[in-house]
């Protein structure tokens, strides 16, 4: 399209572009370049002195370290599960309030209220409501004859727990983006194969689905970043533990950075952990072919 | 399907979307579980709020039909820091809602409609601000705001805001602008409009009720988030959330004061939802034009 007037062409793109990459440049890169500086000294808050370059000494050293792959392990379970039954259950719910017929507002109220809770209040009422003695989750397995459970201290039930946590609190973020995609079908192809006598499971699997792509790969993607670096439930509900069972590569960065104030080899964790999130979402938006806009057409 | 009105197909689809009782009960009852499930943990909050102390400390927590008291919703009230704290969050969520949808959504429009080199690799940049883990930001974060005199403030804490939501608004956005039919902005070319004049006259009126379903997102986000705002603020932009950890000692937690607080904070959340929830679903439908 040839515009004569106004600004021109490119002019206009760097103009509508500039605030965001500004914002985003001055707020994001010097925290980067300090980190990634970092991760190549020995820099450390109790050494400051000591202070040298040691090149790829971290990372070495990092890699070489059993707690760094049982870390990444902890880290890859925790995202992969969480991410799946919140994708599954997120869209199952969306797809059922889609078929109702009574829409109720309460209904989606109370289906985005863990999104409207704080998560700080939030996670601390799921500490208290898995408390082994005082918590109201043993309690009730108790009323209803259930041996009580050490929910969050046991090396069986507490990444459990955390993955219950984490689905209350993003299960719905999901649903609300699934939800919107549903709205925005079209849904006369829909009836069309119904009336050629297609079955529930068929016109879900070759026409609701294929609709909804879009939007659950974009909840998807999102949500992954997100439940990769999670870090305030882990924190307050198990810190890590029992043992290092729980301990994320967020939580590994945690204890070096911040309790043992080796700043450098915590930079090195992060840097790892990004490396490791930009490789793996720029697989999955080629193959998805989320990169490119879709309309580009000017 | 010869011989068959509309009539009788609207009777079928009718009949197909109820075509069974089991299945209506079914999926009543996975709608209602998936409600309980969402509401027990808020209950729960709401009970301990009510609860008096020994009774939230007692082993035989009572789920319903508790002894109740009003006693800490009248301490958080009276608390001169409540309401500063609240002024705090709302000039940071709104402040940052605004910043963000300001610079987010012209980005989003021309990521959607133009090609140009590197759309996608910027695309993708600002994708990457989302994936730094906070932990390991934070602390250089932190000394970068400390040498520029924002910690502490409230533009500080906006444009920090703004840096963890505004990849969210722009991949949403973008999302909606590409939904949006083009053939308006086309004609709009052909009378003559300029660049901008599409943008600002066609695309972005279009794209409104988008534009509200992620402003409402990006608010409850700004209004919820805790570790920037912890590390960041002091005394003067104390926002709700670190006022709740406030209440969390080394070795008791007042919890009385800290769910009712939380309780409080949800009120404002819930009455917007109910407003806005229908502009809510409607705009996330990415902007299709029926």
């Amino acid at each position: 399209m040839n515009v004569r007037r106004g600004l021109p062409r490119n002019a206009f793109i760097l103009m509508m572009l500039a605030p965001t990459t500004v914002l985003l440049l001055g707020v994001t890169l010097f925290p980067f370049i300090t980190a990634l500086v970092m991760s190549f000294t020995n820099y450390s808050l109790i050494r400051p002195d000591e202070l040298a370059w040691i090149g790829f000494g971290n990372y070495a050293n990092l890699l070489g370290s059993t707690e760094f792959w049982q870390a990444l392990r902890v880290t890859a379970v925790f995202t992969i599960v969480a991410v799946a039954v919140q994708m599954v259950l997120g869209a199952a719910i969306a797809l059922l309030l889609h078929y109702e017929t009574r829409r109720s507002a309460w209904l989606r109220i109370i289906y985005l209220l863990p999104m409207a809770i704080t998560p700080v209040a939030a996670t601390f009422t799921f500490r208290m409501m898995f408390n082994p003695s005082l918590g109201v989750i043993n309690h009730m397995f108790k009323a209803v004859g259930l041996p009580p459970q050490d929910w969050l201290g046991s090396p069986s039930t507490a990444l459990f727990s955390l993955l219950v946590v984490d689905t209350w609190q993003w299960t719905p973020f999901i649903m609300l983006i699934a939800v919107g995609g549903l709205a925005a079908m079209d849904d006369e192809p829909l009836e069309a194969s119904q009336m050629d006598g297609a079955s529930f499971w068929q016109t879900l699997g070759h026409h609701v689905l294929p609709m909804l792509t879009p939007y659950l790969a974009f909840a998807l993607v999102f949500r992954s970043i997100d439940a990769f670096k999670t870090f305030d439930i882990i924190f307050v509900l198990t810190g890590g533990g029992p043992g290092t069972l729980t301990r994320t590569l967020n939580l590994l960065t945690y204890k070096h950075g911040i309790e043992f104030l080796a700043m450098g080899y915590a930079a090195a964790i992060s840097i790892v952990m990004l490396i490791i999130a930009i490789v793996a979402s720029q697989i999955f938006l080629r193959r998805l072919k989320l990169l490119q806009p879709r309309q580009a057409r000017i | 399907m010869s011989g068959v009105t509309a009539i009788d197909i609207h009777a079928r689809v009718r009949l197909y979307r109820t075509r069974s009782v089991v299945g209506d009960v079914l999926r009543r009852a996975g709608l209602a579980a998936f409600a309980v499930w969402c509401l027990f943990p808020v209950y729960w909050l709401i009970a301990m709020s009510l609860k008096p102390e020994r009774e939230v400390m007692s082993r035989r927590p009572k789920i319903f039909f508790f002894e109740y008291q009003f006693g800490n919703y009248a301490e958080i009230i009276l608390d001169p820091n409540t309401l500063s704290y609240f002024f705090n969050s709302t000039v940071v969520a709104v402040g940052s809602t605004a910043l963000s949808l300001a610079i987010g959504v012209p980005s989003a429009y021309v990521i959607a409609r133009y090609r140009f080199r590197g759309s996608s690799d910027f695309a993708f940049w600002i994708l990457t601000t989302r994936m730094s883990p906070p932990v390991a930001v934070l602390i250089p974060f932190f000394v970068m705001y400390v040498t520029l005199g924002l910690s502490d403030t409230h533009v500080g804490l906006i444009l920090a805001h703004v840096a963890v939501n505004l990849s969210i608004v722009v991949w949403l956005l973008r999302g909606f602008f590409e939904d949006l039919p083009y053939e308006m902005e086309e004609a709009a070319f052909m009378d003559g409009a300029t660049y901008f004049q599409a943008f600002r006259h066609i695309a972005l009126p279009l794209a409104l009720p988008g534009i509200a379903a992620v402003g409402i997102l990006s608010f409850l986000f700004s209004w919820n988030e805790f570790l920037f705002a912890l590390v960041l603020a002091d005394e003067t932009v104390r926002t709700v959330p670190v006022g709740i950890y406030g209440f969390i000692g080394f070795q008791t937690i007042a919890w009385g004061n800290l769910s009712a607080s939380a309780v409080l904070m949800i009120i404002p959340v819930v009455m917007f939802i109910f407003v806005f929830q229908r502009s809510l679903i409607r705009g996330l439908t990415l902007g299709a034009v029926k």
